[in-house]
């Protein structure tokens, strides 16, 4: 199975959900279930979908994440108050969970939360 | 499907999500040439569009009220009454605020060639001197009020002494210093030994202060306090006022004209909206601006010089300036206040800025336009806020203050499920059996204040069942109660107060009452 190489940072106090760790690499595959099922072995080409921010998150939830998963995602995606960088760039301009990610990506997930 | 459907009619019609975006370009519409870097309430913003954009929101608010009479935003004329103290929780805004501080009013010349560059009149130099003395950055560690928290000060002072120049001076606080009065005696004086002996007794809705012998260190003293407050919501409510008010008189005691705190246009909306649902209606004035006055006289003026900034813009600003974000209190955000009305608004608020963001704004402008329709009846002693004319009056007309059956219900199956037995039996015992020789708090709260130490709810009790009899009391209390606790000569305000008595009327009293007024039967 090919594998996309991506980066990913934490900040606003986000990455103490993900064992105190501001900066990760981390190899997903290029071709992922449509329904974002990180556990699928063997995937049904039929129920395929080209990796997007939305499995990354739910990647992230199944496989990153320490603690609290409430604390980082709320129906499906990523909870109100997390902000999320994609090269850069707010991911509302991506199209935000439908953003097609790329070899080399760097996505940043901030946390609004800790407020004044 | 239109956004106008009825939910009740059609339970498939919703509000359509608006585009996250206006226009169908993801160029900036600032400079009209780069590509957007970041979305804010629909408009699309360049990287180098963005940091000249926050940075005139928060001059255009901050800077017509540094002059002691406003003189619109100019520049020019900028001349504070005295010196700034800047409120650093470590959280998202307030790192962005005090960053916005140091680059606009204290950023470090980089060179002697600058240096000599424009007179004293020319623009670049305009921004020095507005301050007097050093600008003070000021922390409160609210570790104190719960169990397994970490101290951040040290963290916080790194932060602080992070900057060029090291051009602020940093004033640690912890909460329990709202019960020192050692930290009352710094930064206002000696509280005379009477004041301090007063407990409250917080078993009824009198709110009496009797005379206690014990005298608990601070950090116990906040402990219990809080541990004797009847809500989640009153608890996290009472962090923010001892907060707010050490700040205020740390800022006074600098001889400071403006505190800034790092409230943004997110945090501003949750503030008022959970504000007035805990009966801080006639304060919303003061949640976006206030012009506070300590006990001597010494006035300070509140600033949120970001009430027209994001907490987005705040958590991008921190992250492309490369900023530490030491974070809050993680118990203080995440922890068991999740049931308490503030973390309940904050929800709410921040999903409504997540999908509907001008919706955030339209809050706080509203609120803006808000004003209390009754004056004030003199200064809150919690708070340190206005409070509103005849309260307790108002609060008797529109609330079950007795429950007068309650000897018989706590037998039968009648008894509220959120009061125990001995919480009954303290609140059926009337006022003359207690109140009539003793001082009462009560008179001297705010709505808020006096709902925030006595509404019980049926979920969410702190300590249930408990209800303590000598609590201590913040120091401001202790100095606002001293002309008048052990000097009865002076009390002549209380004696004029309008006294209010609720009394259930039989049926042939009421008849008596009006029989001016009846027609005769025939």
């Amino acid at each position: 199975m090919s594998t996309i190489s991506l980066k990913i940072e934490f900040g606003g106090g986000l990455e103490l959900l993900f064992a105190n760790q501001r900066s990760h690499r981390i190899d997903i595959p290029c071709r992922v279930s449509t329904d974002n099922d990180t556990t699928v072995k063997e995937l049904n080409e039929k129920e395929a979908k080209a990796v997007d921010v939305s499995y990354l998150v739910h990647h992230m939830r199944d496989h990153m994440l320490k603690e609290r998963a409430e604390l980082f995602m709320e129906n499906g995606t990523v909870r109100p108050g997390i902000l999320v960088l994609i090269n850069d760039t707010d991911w509302e301009l991506e199209g935000e969970g439908e953003y097609q990610l790329k070899n080399g990506d760097e996505v940043v997930f901030i946390s609004t939360l800790h407020g004044g | 499907m239109s956004a106008c459907e009825n939910p009740n009619v059609d339970q498939d019609a919703l509000m359509t999500r608006r585009q996250k975006f206006d226009g169908k370009t993801k160029i900036c519409v600032k400079c009209k040439e780069n590509t957007g870097n970041i979305v804010i309430r629909y408009a699309v913003y360049c990287k180098s569009c963005f940091f000249p954009l926050i940075q005139t929101r928060f001059r255009k608010s901050l800077e017509p009220s540094i002059n002691v009479i406003p003189d619109g935003s100019r520049r020019k004329g900028l001349k504070a009454a005295g010196s700034l103290v800047i409120a650093f929780s470590g959280g998202t805004s307030s790192t962005a605020m005090l960053d916005l501080v140091a680059k606009t009013y204290f950023a470090q010349r980089t060179g002697d060639t600058e240096e000599r560059r424009g007179g004293k009149e020319h623009p670049r130099n305009l921004d020095r001197g507005v301050w007097k003395g050093k600008p003070v950055v000021c922390f409160v560690e609210v570790c104190g009020a719960f169990d397994d928290q970490r101290d951040r000060t040290d963290e916080i002072k790194a932060v602080v002494g992070s900057y060029p120049g090291t051009p602020f001076e940093f004033i640690p606080l912890r909460l329990e210093d709202a019960f020192n009065p050692l930290w009352w005696k710094q930064v206002t004086g000696d509280l005379s030994t009477s004041a301090l002996s007063l407990g409250l007794d917080m078993r009824n809705e009198d709110l009496q202060l009797n005379q206690s012998t014990s005298e608990p260190s601070p950090l116990v003293a906040l402990r219990r306090y809080l541990a004797s407050l009847p809500t989640q919501t009153a608890l996290y409510n009472a962090i923010h006022i001892l907060t707010r008010v050490l700040l205020l008189h740390t800022a006074a005691s600098r001889k400071a004209s403006h505190l800034i705190l790092g409230t943004s246009l997110t945090s501003l909306s949750v503030n008022l909206i959970s504000g007035i649902a805990q009966g801080a209606g006639f304060s919303v004035a003061e949640e976006a601006k206030e012009e506070w006055k300590s006990q001597r006289g010494a006035s300070v003026r509140v600033v949120r010089p970001l009430r027209e900034v994001g907490m987005k813009e705040c958590a991008i600003w921190d992250w492309w300036c490369g900023l530490h974000i030491v974070g809050r209190s993680r118990k203080f955000i995440q922890g068991g206040g999740r049931s308490a009305i503030g973390a309940l608004t904050r929800d709410f608020i921040f999903g409504l800025e997540s999908d509907f963001p001008a919706t955030v704004s339209t809050v706080a402008r509203t609120c803006a336009k808000l004003t209390p329709k009754e004056g004030s009846d003199g200064i809150c002693v919690l708070c340190e806020r206005p409070a509103q004319h005849g309260v307790q009056a108002w609060k008797s007309r529109i609330s079950i203050r007795s429950y007068d059956q309650a000897s018989s219900s706590i037998t039968g199956n009648t008894r509220p499920p959120h009061l125990t037995e001995t919480e009954i039996a303290n609140l059926t015992l009337t006022s003359q059996d207690v109140s009539a020789l003793t001082p009462s708090l009560t008179p001297r709260l705010c709505y808020a204040c006096h709902t925030t130490l006595t509404s019980r709810s049926s979920r969410g009790t702190v300590h249930s069942g408990q209800s303590p009899g000598n609590i201590p009391i913040p120091t401001w209390v202790h100095a606002a109660l001293q002309p008048t606790v052990g000097n009865e000569d002076s009390s002549d305000d209380d004696e004029d107060a309008e006294i209010t008595q609720s009394t259930k009327l039989s049926q042939m009293e009421m008849k008596a009452q009006i029989v001016d007024f009846l027609l005769d039967e025939q």
